[in-house]
């Protein structure tokens, strides 16, 4: 393999912000291989990782705003966010369709990221040419 | 293309490890090859006749008891974790092979994943 091979990348999530550097270190990652001429097919957040997809997230303004971040590049670039729907719904990351479902007083994803099941990570694996993971490292 | 999940965190105090099963269930649904390593404080996981009441936790040993319906292909065990926590296969659940090197059985699948 040469350096200059394209590569198409699933990333996936697993550290949640402000407690970990995961999605930072994802997202610059993210920005130097589109940069570069990568694709990514797909990030997928497990775990604490599905915090990075609230959109209540409200840190103070002189701090970055990942979840800001990361939905701005996935919509700049088109690449869908996953939030993986088991650890969303035990971490109270809940989209309409979950809210309806069982009945809870709000909804909180941001967009552009969905939820969906572990079968989004599995694809991931199988159509990408590599697959990262960004841990809390604790 | 086969995957090995990795478990290096203790079943009771940490999710992280119940993440990683499901993660080996997803593949193994669909009929995506795949092994579990349990090392570390991981192998605890392994341990015969978990009794959780106390804890108000469901035991993980009867989720893993579900690995080989699933069609998860192996269940290896670090060997020197395995000596470390005073496990021997008169302790430990059925099916579980033990691995003297890790790295070899990493080595055998091309891709190696952790839940966190």
């Amino acid at each position: 393999m040469t350096a200059t091979t394209v590569q198409n990348y699933t990333l996936v999530i697993t550290g949640a912000p402000y407690s970990s550097q995961a999605p930072q270190t994802a997202l610059l990652f993210a920005k130097a291989a589109v940069a570069a001429g990568h694709t990514v097919d797909r990030v997928f957040l497990y775990g604490d990782g599905v915090h990075l997809a609230s959109s209540l997230s409200s840190p103070p303004s002189d701090e970055s705003h990942w979840a800001d971040q990361w939905g701005n590049f996935l919509s700049d670039n088109d690449i869908p966010g996953v939030a993986c729907i088991a650890s969303a719904l035990r971490r109270g990351l809940i989209d309409e369709s979950e809210q309806k479902r069982y009945e809870l007083p709000a909804s909180n994803l941001r967009e552009p990221f969905i939820i969906a099941g572990l079968g989004e990570w599995v694809e991931g694996t199988m159509a990408s040419s590599r697959v990262l993971y960004f841990h809390a490292g604790d | 293309m086969s995957t090995l999940i990795v478990i290096d965190q203790p079943p009771y105090g940490a999710w992280a490890g119940r993440e990683a099963l499901d993660m080996a269930f997803s593949l193994a649904a669909f009929d995506q090859p795949v092994a579990l390593l349990f090392t570390g404080a991981g192998v605890n996981w392994l341990r015969k006749s978990q009794e959780t009441m106390g804890i108000e936790q469901k035991s993980v040993e009867r989720n893993l008891s579900a690995a080989p319906v699933f069609g998860v292909e192996a269940i290896y065990a670090d060997a020197t974790a395995c000596a470390l926590y005073g496990l021997v296969p008169d302790s430990m659940v059925a099916g579980v092979a033990i691995a003297e090197s890790s790295a070899e059985v990493i080595r055998q699948h091309s891709h190696t994943a952790f839940a966190g």
